[in-house]
């Protein structure tokens, strides 16, 4: 724990050490480049980016499609727990062939997939992060479940407790930490896949932003939307964090 | 006075797949029947120097894991699903770190009727009526026991099975959970059996005292214990139990236990 401690404070240091010297570097020693834009340029960027490029609208179609997909996942995994969890269950079969094909075919093949076949969709965006993050939520479970301490079913099942008892108020119940913790990956995986697919897609989020800026060779948009997206990134993990540790703060010895 | 049978096991054997494709047998036509309480309840001992073999078994009878041949009697009825009516406490923490004690206690209220009761008693009787609140992951591995008793309890079985109770416990925990067991035999009505590998402790905690062969699990003597004359380490009595015991352990394969 005090090593972790130690090593998030030492990341910390070398932020600030990459800031100072990014402001030294671009701003004073080589403010005309391609490599990073000139820290002063950047701060000008700001207003270009809320209007010509509707930085709130776009990040807030990709914000919420990547946090909405997750809660509605989760909750309805947590509804379904019994049904996933239980094995010889057909949704456990089914969903383990489709595992297989996600084990060679990128997530954002599919992605294109469902471009092709409903260009004109505002929604399609929010149906396929969700289908990423409830089809990555489910596969977590699956793993985890064979991970759960014997002891514990073997006391509830003695007490006579039924399948449905067992899978969701122990199973679950013991896996939630472990799934609240994968949320944290599950998050830079779905950002990943929809800037992507927007960036492929055109039209609205944060996918868009990029290929514009990518387009009018916009180096200090890049730049700042990067960094945006970072710390957007960063509060999301942060956030998933003090929710485990607030809710879901037990652990499997 | 002739008491009725509370629990008959009739060669109930038990084989597990080994290495290469192997059966492994771990019970061997284990039969064995147990009388129930005349007034408290009782405490009988399994005593073998296998882990392995006295946690499987406890497992078969509280049918958390079918024997591979034989069968389990409750009450002369077949004992062949779990119905909470034999309730098993494994040698690791079971208890739920994710609920309260007394949310832990009111599990059990999922397989039987009622009640508030039920709960209320067995918190009582495990002596964690000013901890409803607590969780398990936050203290020792004696208080989780504790919620795994009063959780059992509320289930109202006819008998209780603990695996290994007092094994990583140790000095003044190991003391208050001994006593524990004790107290809460002599006040409910229902027949503990305990899996043990210490011989000190099984003296100590039992009524009655069956010893285990192993490589396969066989049962092979019985020893009654006289609670009629002083049992504590430094007695006679004791002594000469123990003397017995150790004897009839080496004689079944040279290798004496703890």
């Amino acid at each position: 724990m005090r090593f972790k401690k130690a090593a998030a404070k030492n990341i910390y240091k070398y932020i600030i050490a990459y800031f100072v010297l990014w402001v030294l570097l671009f701003e004073f020693i080589l403010p005309v480049n391609n490599i990073l834009p000139k820290p002063s340029v950047v701060l000008m960027s700001f207003g270009a980016l809320w209007s010509y490029y509707k930085l709130p609208y776009n990040f807030i179609i990709t914000i919420s499609a990547v946090y909405l997909s997750i809660i509605i996942a989760y909750y309805l995994t947590s509804l379904l727990s019994a049904y996933i969890i239980r094995r010889n269950h057909f949704v456990y079969d089914f969903l383990s062939s489709l595992h297989w094909f996600t084990t060679y075919v990128p997530a954002i093949i599919f992605g294109i997939f469902f471009i092709y076949w409903l260009p004109g969709s505002a929604y399609i965006e929010y149906l396929f992060a969700f289908l990423i993050a409830l089809f990555s939520i489910v596969i977590k479970v699956k793993e985890e479940a064979v991970k759960i301490k014997r002891e514990y079913i073997d006391s509830a099942v003695s007490l006579g407790a039924g399948n449905d008892v067992i899978a969701k108020k122990v199973i679950w119940k013991s896996m939630q930490p472990a799934i609240v913790d994968y949320l944290i990956a599950l998050q830079f995986k779905i950002w990943s896949v929809l800037i992507v697919f927007e960036f492929i897609k055109g039209g609205y989020g944060l996918g868009r932003i990029y290929r514009l800026a990518l387009d009018y060779k916009d180096l200090s948009a890049l730049f700042t939307v990067s960094v945006i997206t970072g710390v957007i990134i960063f509060i999301g993990a942060q956030l998933i964090k003090y929710f485990k540790n607030k809710f879901y703060r037990w652990s499997l010895d | 006075m002739i008491r009725e049978i509370l629990l008959e096991l009739k060669n109930i054997s038990k084989a597990v797949h080994g290495l290469a494709g192997s059966k492994v047998r771990i019970l061997d036509k284990v039969s064995l029947q147990i009388n129930k309480p005349a007034q408290a309840g009782q405490i009988i001992s399994l005593l073998s120097a296998s882990s392995q073999e006295l946690t499987t078994l406890l497992k078969i009878l509280s049918a958390v894991e079918k024997p591979s041949e034989g069968e389990v009697i409750l009450s002369g009825k077949a004992y062949n699903k779990p119905e909470g009516k034999i309730a098993f406490i494994p040698s690791n923490p079971s208890s739920f770190p994710w609920l309260n004690v007394k949310q832990n206690v009111e599990f059990a209220l999922n397989t039987v009727e009622d009640t508030g009761s039920k709960v209320s008693e067995a918190i009582l009787l495990t002596g964690l009526e000013s901890y409803e609140e607590h969780f398990p992951d936050d203290n020792s591995l004696g208080f989780r026991f504790r919620i795994s008793l009063a959780r059992a309890i509320a289930a109202g079985p006819e008998i209780i099975l603990l695996d290994e109770p007092l094994k990583n416990l140790h000095g003044e925990t190991k003391k208050e959970i001994f006593n524990l067991i004790k107290d809460v035999a002599q006040k409910i009505n229902v027949t503990f059996i305990i899996a043990s590998t210490n011989i000190s402790d099984s003296i100590l905690l039992s009524d009655r005292i069956i010893l285990m062969k192993r490589h396969p699990g066989r049962l092979a003597d019985t020893i009654d214990i006289d609670k009629s004359k002083d049992v504590n380490v430094h007695s006679d009595y004791y002594n000469s139990v123990k003397t017995e015991i150790d004897k009839l352990l080496l004689s079944y394969e040279n290798v004496p236990l703890k």
